[in-house]
């Protein structure tokens, strides 16, 4: 077995885990609240997937120059913590204090810096990448984008037609992570076909 | 189209982790190259043949040419 075959088995172990912890905790009605417990699910369905595409992909670890995969984690993962702990803050204090709407509408979006950040990173990764990687994020955001544009003039035609009632802020919240979805899924399944 | 990069490199003692980091790209990319799945940018190929102190006409083989 190779060593990133090796990584995503005990990613998969870690992350069934987690959903474990979360559904049982949501279940049995632990003392925890349940944002969390949803967040450790949320944390472990995405290590699950994260798993399959690693094991289904091992030379994904070697798509990029090891430099600037340092560089990419250094930006990309304090943007990503800052982005959880933006995002509890600004949950808490929504629900714990009487904001006038100006405030309201800046504590809402505590998120957005640290997801900017996140973006940064991922554009200077892709400017600085090789060739053939430029032309495999090219391919993989192009399905993603088109992909869900596709899905999201569906669900809104279907929306307006009353065959299906989603909540606003929860279809304008999922544009991001579905986006994000689609596109590795898609990268690992075009880096494929140049392995 | 193929190449004599693999037969090029094995000669220098080279992985393809080395050569890939003599050119600033990633082993993905080398070994797609090596196996034929991409054709690397006028500006590559020129790269790779410089390294090998090769004309690029001695590295990449010219697929109609060939037939």
């Amino acid at each position: 077995m190779t060593r990133n075959r090796r990584r995503a088995l005990a990613l998969l172990v870690a992350s069934a885990l987690l959903l474990l912890v979360g559904w049982l905790g949501h279940v049995l009605a632990w003392p925890i609240a349940q944002t969390l417990l949803g967040m450790l699910a949320g944390l472990g369905a995405g290590g699950l997937l994260l798993a399959l595409l690693l094991w289904w992909s091992p030379d994904i670890c070697e798509s990029t120059q090891p430099a600037l995969q340092r560089r990419y984690l250094r930006e990309f993962m304090p943007a990503m913590l800052g982005y959880v702990l933006a995002l509890f803050l600004s949950m808490w204090l929504l629900r714990t204090f009487e904001l006038p709407d100006a405030l309201r509408a800046l504590v809402a979006l505590l998120p957005v810096p640290p997801i900017a950040f996140a973006v940064r990173a991922i554009i200077r990764y892709i400017r600085d990448t090789d060739e053939l990687q430029r032309r495999i994020e090219l391919e993989a955001l192009s399905i993603a984008t088109a992909g869900v544009s596709l899905g999201y003039l569906s669900a809104g035609l279907l929306q307006a037609a009353k065959v299906i009632d989603v909540p606003a802020s929860a279809a304008m919240i999922w544009v991001f992570p579905l986006v994000c979805l689609v596109y590795g899924v898609a990268k690992v399944v075009i880096a494929r076909r140049y392995s | 189209m193929l190449s004599h990069v693999r037969e090029l490199r094995e000669r220098q003692g080279w992985s393809q982790g080395e050569l890939a980091e003599r050119l600033d790209v990633s082993r993905q990319t080398i070994n797609a190259i090596e196996t034929g799945k991409y054709d690397p940018s006028l500006p590559l190929a020129f790269r790779i043949a410089r390294l090998f102190g090769k004309r690029i006409e001695q590295v990449f083989i010219d697929d109609d040419a060939a037939r």
